[in-house]
């Protein structure tokens, strides 16, 4: 594609049989999973709840520009709130969608609640202190044991289930998380090509410059972090609902490292490259399982290669969902 | 409509880089701004446009005071600028760095453009029409689509000018808008900015390009070390002995200048047609 000498018709060409693959192997994997044995549908699962993470986060630091590393702290926002509001541990039991708007909120006033303070913050200034942030919300929850259960946990949570329809088993799991990576996705997707979208990507390219233009970088900054907040804390309910049990040990600072190298090698500030980088880390390393302790070791190396290869990620930020959309319909 | 400094001044600890500043530009006027290097012209841009603080004295734009707001808010009170070093969103492409000026005004709608796709689309086609008719008049428009970041030079120059415009200003402030365009290129771009002057527009031009500042505009404010030393039109500056002594020199001087110039654009040329 990147030859000077293929004609345009060979271009285009070449980028519908691409883009026609590329939809080709989505659709066949996305009706096959529900058939496959259990073990898979819960890797197809794990999958789509990092897909949903990574979306998220990719509104800050692909979009907006801004590195956060305490993105788990959201997560772990929502997977909590689902956990007391449904479960024994305060004997409540909510419906799951009602906990669902309820955790959505809660992110984002988390999200706002983080962005303040960081305002006038970026590049490695800003990494350390929502590093710390997410630390400060897991070891809080570690240590409020009456409430959250300390490092045990809260156990027994309720089955979530919508309209009486219960979403336990995980091909049940499975389902709702599609159609939630599918609508979080086009909502996501909608918003970054909007004005707003617009407007953080001139703040992640120069932001004074975007200040000159009229745009208050303050209230566009805290709209990309209470999206993402938003969107990770509901990845939690959903998570939360699929494990029926949390524990602080699920939103370690290595979780929101895993979800920065997912978009970092898939591809900054595309959908489609998250969705690629997450599959990456997370089914490689079931692969993997063959080679026991050294898989870390080969994932460490297959990374830094993938880094040096293409530095910009597997899939480009120019090749996005819209370009696969053109070059199927060949407009 | 009238831009007015009144008093202004701007120190750095004992250091004063504008001192007691006081002037107003009209509108339907090209004003240019000329001063040896050093003599603050690009601070009293910087400070228009909320770049830089006041250390006092005020800056207003038709009685409303522009000095102590917010970058942001100068740049929707309908002041725009362009920068000394072009200051352009790279990654994004020409006709985008023009669209996201409609952000103060279309950012309340982003929630219906996200979630009512119909509405979304013609938005997003209104936008890309009104900035279209911007690139072409700076005979952009086939670099729409490509990354700002990858125009040649002189392209990237017209382009901050137009994503200036997209913002629909009253105030046009221009930093050395010639600053390192070849002959062509600013003659190109002295027609475009004559085209420009409009009886609901101020426009400021900072610029070292005599020729351009002396066709261009209809008044001139001539700065020295900080001090506003002469103001009038381009006739009455170069007639000024008091400009002339502190800037342009003697006559003499000025055909030294020039030739020096001349002698150095051929060594220039001949340095690059030697390269290529």
């Amino acid at each position: 594609m990147s030859s000077a000498i293929t004609s345009p018709s060979a271009k285009t060409q070449a980028l519908r049989l691409t883009a026609f693959l590329v939809l080709t192997a989505m659709v066949a994997l996305i009706v096959a999973t529900p058939f496959l044995p259990n073990y898979y549908i819960r890797v197809a699962n794990s999958l789509l709840i990092y897909i949903l993470l990574g979306i998220g986060l990719n509104i800050v630091i692909g979009y907006a520009g801004l590195l956060d590393l305490g993105f788990v702290a959201f997560y772990a926002v929502g997977a909590y709130t689902y956990a007391l509001l449904a479960s024994p541990q305060l004997d409540l039991h909510l419906p799951f969608l009602v906990i669902v708007c309820i955790a959505a909120f809660l992110g984002m006033i988390t999200g706002v609640l983080l962005g303040i303070p960081v305002l006038k913050l970026r590049g490695d200034y800003l990494a350390i202190v929502t590093l710390g942030f997410g630390e400060i919300i897991r070891i809080v929850i570690n240590n409020v044991d009456w409430l959250t259960g300390g490092p045990k946990g809260i156990a027994r949570l309720d089955k979530a289930s919508i309209l009486g329809v219960d979403l336990a088993r995980p091909v049940e799991i499975y389902w709702l998380l599609l159609v939630t990576v599918l609508g979080v996705g086009l909502f996501v997707w909608r918003l970054e090509r909007s004005i707003l979208g617009k407007a953080w990507a001139a703040i992640r390219e120069d932001q004074d410059a975007a200040r000159g233009i009229g745009i208050n970088t303050t209230t566009a900054k805290l709209a990309a972090f209470a999206t993402s907040a938003t969107i990770g804390s509901i990845a939690g309910t959903i998570f939360a609902a699929s494990q029926r049990f949390v524990s602080p040990e699920s939103f370690s600072l290595q979780e929101s490292v895993l979800i920065v190298l997912m978009i970092v090698i898939g591809g900054i500030g595309n959908i489609l490259g998250i969705a690629a980088g997450a599959a990456i880390l997370i089914l490689l390393p079931e692969m993997l399982r063959e080679l026991a302790e050294w898989r870390i070791l080969f994932l460490g190396i297959l990374m830094v290669v993938l880094i040096i290869v293409r530095p910009a990620g597997i899939v480009p930020r120019s090749f996005g969902p819209e370009k696969l959309i053109r070059g199927l319909f060949g407009k | 409509m009238t831009l007015v400094f009144s008093n202004l001044r701007k120190q750095y600890g004992a250091n004063v880089a504008i001192n007691d500043v006081s002037t107003a530009f009209e509108a339907g006027m090209i004003h240019g701004v000329i001063g040896p290097n050093g003599a603050g012209k690009s601070t009293l841009i910087n400070m228009t446009a909320g770049s830089y603080t006041v250390s006092a004295g005020s800056i207003s734009l038709d009685g409303r005071r522009l000095d102590g707001m917010k970058k942001y808010e100068i740049a929707n009170a309908g002041i725009a600028r362009t920068y000394q070093n072009i200051r352009l969103f790279d990654q994004m492409t020409a006709i985008e760095n023009l669209e996201v000026c409609a952000y103060p005004s279309e950012v309340n709608h982003t929630w219906r453009e996200v979630f009512w796709p119909p509405y979304g689309r013609a938005r997003a086609k209104a936008r890309r029409e009104s900035c279209m008719e911007i690139l072409q008049f700076f005979g952009l428009e086939r670099y729409a689509d490509v990354e700002a970041g990858s125009l040649p030079y002189g392209r990237q120059r017209m382009l901050e000018i137009a994503r200036a415009l997209a913002m629909k200003p009253r105030v046009l402030l221009l930093d050395e808008p010639a600053a390192g365009l070849n002959h062509h290129e600013t003659a190109e771009l002295t027609a475009k900015l004559a085209e420009l002057r409009s009886p609901d527009r101020i426009i400021l031009v900072v610029e070292h390009d005599m020729d351009l500042v002396m066709t261009l505009c209809d008044r001139i404010v001539v700065m020295h070390h900080g001090k506003l030393l002469f103001q009038g039109s381009p006739s009455e500056v170069q007639a000024s002995s008091d400009v002339q002594l502190a800037y342009l020199g003697t006559d003499n001087d000025i055909d030294d200048i020039r030739a020096a110039a001349q002698d150095r654009r051929a060594q220039l040329g001949i340095r690059a047609r030697q390269r290529s």
